[in-house]
């Protein structure tokens, strides 16, 4: 059932997946763009690799963003389509359903997270680092794998959502917003929408993960 | 202006009359005296104007007192109230953030606008005689947010002059006021890579030692020799052409390959700084004393007048000398203690928690329900 659910979702999703391995075995070799040998280089060079790595890893959140994105949304698609009648025909609880969904959708996952894996592993044998600066290609990709699972099941959750719940989660956000609006009107210094990212963005808020550094190269 | 423009035109026409009289045939002109009437009663009215707008102009400058927290600044009446407040207290908040000048400081004296007026009248009614002033250079009207750091740069110059000799030559200018981690701290570790030394280049590659010798922290007795390399003093020489006696013998024996020359010339001439990192380093260390190590950190390092910079710097931070300056090197290296990228056990449990009661929330609800 799971290899069937797995195929399904790869015929949907292919495009979007080769696009995102593509894009993720190309990002942690942009680092390396100057490449070589840094041991003895000045070290005016280093800082500029260094600061170039920090630069790049910036994008690495967003990647993991359009990863979770992409097959969160795309998880549905197929049944979204074909108004959920296949899915009512099968003879599994919805709950299963659901579950095997999402492990497919997080196999398909796992594929440009590896190639991340496999583009930061090669970026790293291609230079020759100075001592003081070390870098972190597993925990860089086991980052980017956690960063990406929790966008996906966010979007997977958003994709399959009724129509009540998501009346729900904009009412809380256009509540957030409206309560902003009434303190500012009030004179008081002090911001919901700024606490509530904080909460969220903040260990151990579920996105803090997609904050913090994300260097291939760093001290 | 204009009525005096008319008034002087009016009466250099009467005097060009007046000459042609004198020159003519003299006679009674009713018509001239008349209009020369005219013309000193308009000069009189325009010199009360003038000095009612002097007297408007001075009395708008009278000084007028602000306070926020210790902070007492007398701004001039062009400076409105709100605009006023807004000044002396950003110019609090700047100093608090920094946590270098002493309160006691800051209640011995009064900060005064060099373009007040009437001060010493506001510090006798205002009960204030007793304060040191400080003067600041304002503009009449001043952009508030800019004023608000100017006040505050003025106390710590003020208060830096009060510090022992040693602090004063280490310490960069305006210590680190209004220093962002995130926006100078980069700055901070440009400096470090790019420095000419080798000092520096050890420093980034780790090397403690040369971190103190980089950002000038030892009592060493002489600073060329310790903190530089001849070849690097020989290298700032050759950049540039050396005229004037006694210099110049010395540039030119340093550049032909005398190590003994080039460490005379650097201790002869201001050229080569005796402090190789530059002031966006030192800032950046204070700053890491200060987050590391408690809001009074800097002003009690600031207080210590026994020992080497590091030494002081390290005793407030309770740690050994070496600990301190590798704290600062790896803090100010991952813009202030954020750490490396990172995936331990600590960041996956909130995550797959949260994915978990997603899950849990998309099997229980959906769609076709």
């Amino acid at each position: 059932m799971y290899t069937q659910v797995l195929k399904a979702q790869w015929l949907t999703a292919r495009t979007a997946v080769m696009l995102l391995v593509v894009l993720a075995f190309a990002l942690p070799l942009l680092v390396v763009t100057y490449g070589g040998n840094l041991e003895g280089a000045p070290s005016g060079r280093v800082a500029t690799w260094l600061f170039a790595a920090q630069r790049i890893g910036v994008l690495i959140p967003g990647l993991a963003l359009l990863l979770g994105l992409l097959l969160g949304l795309g998880a549905w698609a197929p049944d979204h389509a074909g108004n959920h009648v296949y899915a009512l025909s099968l003879p599994v609880p919805r709950g299963m359903y659901v579950l095997l969904r999402f492990a497919a959708g997080a196999t398909l996952l796992a594929v440009p997270v590896a190639a991340l894996g496999i583009g930061a592993a090669v970026a790293v044998a291609s230079v020759k680092l100075p001592s003081g600066v070390h870098a972190y290609p597993l925990e860089l990709t086991a980052r980017f794998a956690l960063a990406a699972l929790v966008c996906y099941a966010i979007f997977f959750a958003i994709s399959i959502a009724t129509r009540r719940a998501v009346l729900a989660t904009l009412g809380v956000v256009c509540g957030i917003l409206l309560a902003d609006l009434l303190l500012v009107a009030l004179g008081v210094e002090s911001s919901v929408t700024q606490s509530v990212f904080y909460l969220l963005t903040t260990w151990p808020g579920p996105l803090s993960i997609l904050m913090g550094r994300w260097a291939l190269f760093d001290v | 202006m204009c009525r005096r423009a008319v008034v002087w035109l009016a009466l250099a026409t009467l005097g060009g009359a007046s000459a042609a009289r004198t020159q003519g045939v003299p006679r009674k002109d009713h018509g001239a005296r008349g209009l020369l009437a005219r013309a000193e009663s308009l000069l009189a009215d325009a010199r009360r104007a003038d000095s009612a707008d002097r007297w408007r102009a001075q009395e708008q400058r009278r000084a007028r007192r602000f306070d926020a927290g210790d902070v007492t600044l007398l701004l001039p009446g062009t400076v409105g109230r709100a605009a006023g407040r807004v000044v002396v207290a950003s110019a609090a908040a700047y100093l608090n953030d920094l946590g270098a000048v002493p309160e006691v400081f800051l209640r011995r004296h009064v900060l005064v606008t060099l373009l007040a007026t009437d001060v010493d009248v506001t510090l006798k009614t205002e009960g204030l005689l007793g304060r040191a002033t400080i003067g600041i250079d304002l503009p009449l009207v001043p952009d508030t947010l800019v004023a608000g750091w100017s006040v505050a740069a003025a106390v710590v110059r003020a208060y830096e002059g009060t510090l022992d000799r040693a602090w004063q030559d280490w310490l960069p200018t305006d210590l680190s006021l209004g220093w962002r981690v995130a926006a100078d701290g980069p700055a901070a570790v440009r400096a470090l890579m790019e420095g000419d030394t080798r000092a520096g280049a050890k420093c980034l590659e780790g090397e403690v030692a040369r971190c103190r010798l980089w950002l000038g922290l030892d009592d060493d007795p002489d600073p060329f020799q310790a903190r530089y390399e001849p070849g690097e003093i020989r290298h700032l020489v050759a950049q540039r052409e050396w005229f004037y006696e006694p210099e110049r013998a010395d540039a030119e024996q340093c550049v032909a390959g005398s190590d003994d020359a080039c460490l005379r010339f650097a201790e002869g001439t201001r050229f080569v700084p005796r402090i190789p990192a530059g002031a966006a380093a030192r800032r950046s260390l204070l700053r890491a004393v200060r987050a590391l190590h408690g809001p009074d950190a800097l002003l009690r390092a600031l207080a210590d007048t026994s020992g080497s910079l590091g030494q002081r710097l390290a005793r407030v931070a309770r740690v050994p000398e070496d600990s301190m300056v590798a704290e600062w090197r790896s803090w100010v290296m991952t813009e202030g203690g954020q750490a490396r990228v990172t995936a331990g056990v600590g960041d996956a449990l909130p995550v797959l928690a949260f994915v978990g009661l997603l899950l849990l929330a998309a099997t229980r609800g959906g769609r076709w329900r």
